[in-house]
């Protein structure tokens, strides 16, 4: 993986001054550490609401916890108590204008209270002073309410507007490494709000733009986030962890204190036993297409473990060819491997395996929400695995296990640097950041899907693309 | 009284004493930190006139210590005549090193592993020792220590470039996570807990008053002890306190840490040299010697808060538990002690205290902890005005409030102090 127009500073010096048509992409604040206790320490965060909002109590515990500084348009009254709480007082925020000295890292309006079009107007007076104040690689947040929350069509057209609103914004924001995000919150949920809040204005969703994540209530349980090592005396199992988005998920999931059990192809012992080695972690051969890979899977987490409380489906395989060229044995893996292999360890691992408050996290692809030319099976069966999802969730809601799929755009891996050279580089700049993502940013979102505080958030498919142009 | 614990066995107060506080590299120079924790209890002794023969153990406070005689204790032990059965253990805890070394001596005393402590605290920083750094110390070592051939020699020397490296380091009082300066962690507070100059300057200036009110009194000869320095020079009361300071001059005075902000050397506690001693006894011991206690201790509290964050705020939250585990309500306080190391510091305590917001989310209280009146905070000034030298100003305020407790026949009085890693220190003590 080697993208020269971020590496390489002669070459974005050359565009730069030649003034060549090209964008260079913003190099992405990400972070450098484990998870902390306040993510957002001395940055300051402009919030606004909409009149009546509910959301405003959670927002100002959420920013002020995470040791943000509040800069808040109007009534600051639901500031007082977290703000000294956290020595974080809210200060009025001025729009008219924007104080120069003022470069917000987040900017979030919470919007859930708008029910007409007339009401859309304050998403417009609150960002368009303040968004060309935003710090680079910023984030924007808008809060809505969760489809079927909404109480007339015409509320539910102004809500369904804030999808396209920031959607527009994630593409505004890009070249700037900024990244705008909707969090739509179902009426009831507004106390699980704060850990999805708290992970997009923080550096660990730095590829995910242009996005919609809902919060709600289907899985049971109390959202009590552990802010850091959250996944303390976890047991998590990770396939297809020895290289690429596998082995860095297994390192970010280790980092937060989960045992990871590394799990990949007899063939790749070497490779999947070093990454075990160096996170701490044991390692599971495995070859997950077997037929009797999943119950030996479920023996192994049972009689070792004691059972599994996280569990990625990461292992994934590309066998490209057109339908007609395809042979039935590509067609077969392909399926195999991504879908048929998933619903399989699901299933063994869902009774007596898999604890109450688990999390299942499979890996789709944005192949598999538009389609790719050559990719039928690819995207066959990733389109396959958020149907999936979609129905298991509500299923293990009760026992308060949560299931998402997560869908990686442009990451640059081993599978990514097999694309043909002008294509990848194509491929590269087609998205909002103009730039491909690193493992680690879709490890980032697979780790807070598996905290604790993401217990609002299932059943659902969380793009990590940089705002790819494909499919959105 | 309403303690929660009733002890089998109590440690009580029989009295305290300290040497007068004095600025660094002033006239106590040629004191070291045992020699001034040897003249604080030489004092004590003194004025209680208690034989040698009786105490049993020294338990001593310090925070910059001498690297070859880390254990002061012992060392004023020693220098005490102490039977040699005294034995002396040393606590360290930052700005709480005096504080944890009297309730270290008092839980010793409530075991029943003794019945009369002598304990306290002293620091020097004067003669704070130049640390040489590492580097020279690695790359000298062969020839110190070694068999060093002339080839040796001229690889030492190339070691030991870039000559910048190789300078001894200014000592800074910086968080060792963080590498924050004390006083820009204060600064930082002042702002995040919107406190102003003036209000910081006000607490400065009364700190000053009550000071020089308590010396001008002789209410402090009750409890601070002239010293002979070796060049024999007396020195009489403390040096730091101005009577004559007013509100126009510390406002006068420029920030130090920040040019746009509010932490002054007027509203700040400077670096000081002294010593404070405290003799703790069983109740019984203190009945059959003869000594009429002053106060015992209804609780004690450490915790610690994330340095990072507001490293000076640990008091919020240690009062409170040293309040709750004495069973006590702040209003029940008639005197309120604080260690001030910055007006700012105090005040975003304070302020904190009387948060509904601070108690519900960091104390998952529903009630505040409450207002601490003025006219209890620091009755006799605090370390701004006084000084502090790191280890002793918790033996001195256990002093001083065992002192008016007794005097004045007020029942509790609460302790607070905040110490460097983010830890916060508190005690209850109770009249007898």
């Amino acid at each position: 993986m080697s993208d020269v127009l971020l590496e390489n500073p002669w070459a974005r010096k050359a565009i730069t001054s030649l003034g060549l048509p090209l964008p260079v992409p913003e190099r992405l604040l990400r972070a450098s550490s484990a998870w902390e206790e306040r993510p957002l320490a001395d940055e300051p965060v402009a919030f606004g609401a909409a009149p009546g909002s509910a959301l405003v109590a959670v927002v100002a515990r959420t920013l002020t916890a995470a040791g943000a500084n509040p800069f808040v348009l109007g009534d600051t009254a639901a500031f007082k108590a977290p703000g000294e709480a956290y020595g974080r007082p809210a200060k009025p925020l001025a729009l008219d204008p924007v104080p120069a000295d003022l470069r917000p890292r987040g900017v979030v309006f919470d919007a859930s209270a708008i029910e007409s079009p007339e009401g859309l107007r304050a998403l417009y007076d609150f960002f368009h002073p303040l968004v060309p104040a935003l710090a680079r690689s910023g984030r924007l947040v808008v809060l809505g309410r969760a489809r079927g929350s909404t109480s007339s069509p015409e509320a539910a057209a102004a809500q369904q507007a804030l999808e396209g609103f920031i959607k527009s914004m994630g593409r505004e924001l890009g070249k700037r490494g900024s990244t705008a995000n909707l969090l739509l919150v179902e009426k009831g949920a507004e106390e699980r709000l704060e850990a999805p809040l708290r992970w997009l204005l923080s550096r660990r969703s730095a590829f995910v733009t242009g996005q919609v994540l809902e919060v709600g209530l289907t899985a049971k349980g109390t959202a009590t986030p552990a802010w850091t090592r959250p996944l303390e005396g976890k047991v998590a199992l990770v396939t297809g962890a020895a290289r690429g988005i596998g082995a860095a998920t297994a390192q970010l999931l280790a980092d937060e204190g989960a045992h990871v059990v590394c799990l990949d192809r007899p063939a790749d012992d070497e490779a999947v036993s070093q990454v075990a080695r160096k996170l701490k972690g044991s390692v599971l051969l495995a070859d997950v297409s077997d037929d009797g890979a999943a119950a030996a899977i479920a023996k192994a987490l049972k009689e070792k473990h004691g059972g599994v409380d996280i569990v990625v489906h990461n292992a994934g395989i590309t066998r490209d060819k057109t339908l007609a060229r395809m042979s039935s044995e590509l067609w077969d893996q392909t399926l195999n491997i991504n879908l048929r292999a998933i619903t399989r360890i699901t299933a063994a691992l869902e009774k007596g395996v898999l604890r109450d408050g688990g999390r299942v996290i499979c890996l789709s692809s944005i192949a598999g929400i538009a389609g790719n030319m050559g990719q039928s099976n690819y995207a066959a069966s990733k389109a396959g695995v958020i149907g999936y999802v979609q129905a298991l969730a509500p299923a293990l809601g009760k026992r308060g296990i949560t299931v998402n799929a997560i869908a990686p755009g442009f990451i640059e891996t081993r599978l990514t640097d097999a694309i043909p050279m002008m294509v990848r580089e194509v491929a590269r700049r087609l998205s909002n950041l103009g730039q491909g993502g690193l493992p680690r940013d879709v490890g980032d979102a697979i780790t807070f899907l598996a905290s604790p505080g993401a217990l609002g958030v299932t059943g659902r498919v969380l793009r990590v693309c940089g705002g790819s142009y494909v499919g959105a | 009284m309403a303690t929660k614990v009733k002890k089998a066995r109590r440690a009580v107060v029989v009295g305290g004493m300290r040497t007068p506080f004095v600025k660094a590299f002033a006239e106590y120079l040629t004191l070291d930190t045992i020699a001034l924790g040897t003249l604080a209890s030489q004092g004590l002794l003194e004025k209680l006139n208690l034989s040698r023969q009786h105490i049993q153990s020294v338990v001593w406070g310090g925070v910059v210590l001498p690297g070859l005689a880390p254990n002061l204790a012992r060392e004023i032990a020693l220098d005490l005549k102490l039977p040699a059965s005294a034995e002396g253990m040393t606590a360290t805890r930052a700005c709480a090193s005096g504080l944890q070394a009297v309730t270290l001596a008092a839980a010793a005393i409530e075991r029943g592993e003794a019945d009369v402590v002598l304990c306290g605290g002293s620091d020097s920083t004067s003669n704070a020792e130049v640390k040489l750094p590492q580097k020279v110390v690695h790359a000298l070592a062969p020839l110190a220590f070694g068999k060093a051939s002339p080839g040796d020699v001229l690889g030492v020397l190339a070691q030991l470039m870039p000559l910048s490296e190789i300078l001894p380091k200014m000592p800074r009082i910086a968080e060792r996570t963080t590498g924050e300066v004390m006083g820009e962690a204060a600064e930082k507070m002042a702002v995040r807990n919107e406190i102003s100059r003036r209000a910081q300057d006000e607490l400065a200036l009364a700190s000053h008053h009550r000071a020089a009110a308590a010396i001008s009194s002789g209410r402090f000869d009750d409890e601070v002890v002239p010293v002979q320095t070796p060049e024999g020079k007396w020195v009489h009361r403390d040096q730091l306190v101005r009577a004559t300071t007013s509100l126009e001059k510390l406002e006068a005075l420029k920030p130090v840490f920040s040019k746009t902000g509010t932490v002054t050397a007027g509203n700040a506690s400077p670096l000081t040299d002294g010593a404070a001693a405290v003799l703790l006894m069983s109740e019984e011991a203190a009945k059959a010697h003869g000594y009429t206690p002053l106060a015992a201790f209804a609780s004690w509290a450490y915790t610690g808060v994330d340095p990072k964050d507001q490293v000076l705020l640990g008091p919020a939250l240690a009062m409170p538990l040293a309040l709750e585990r004495a069973g006590l309500t702040l209003e029940q306080m008639d005197l309120v002690d604080m260690h001030e190391a910055f007006a700012a510091q105090v005040l975003s305590v304070l302020k904190a205290l009387e948060s509904p917001g601070f108690a519900k989310t960091r104390l998952g209280r529903d009630a505040p902890v409450g207002r601490v009146p003025r006219e209890k905070l620091n009755v006799h000034g605090g370390s701004i005005a006084i000084g502090h030298p790191f280890g002793a100003t918790g033996a001195r305020m256990v002093t001083t409030m065992s002192n008016e407790l007794h005097r004045t026949g007020k029942t509790h009085a609460l302790l607070g102090i905040c110490a460097a890693g983010g830890l916060g220190a508190a005690a209850v003590l109770e009249r007898i």
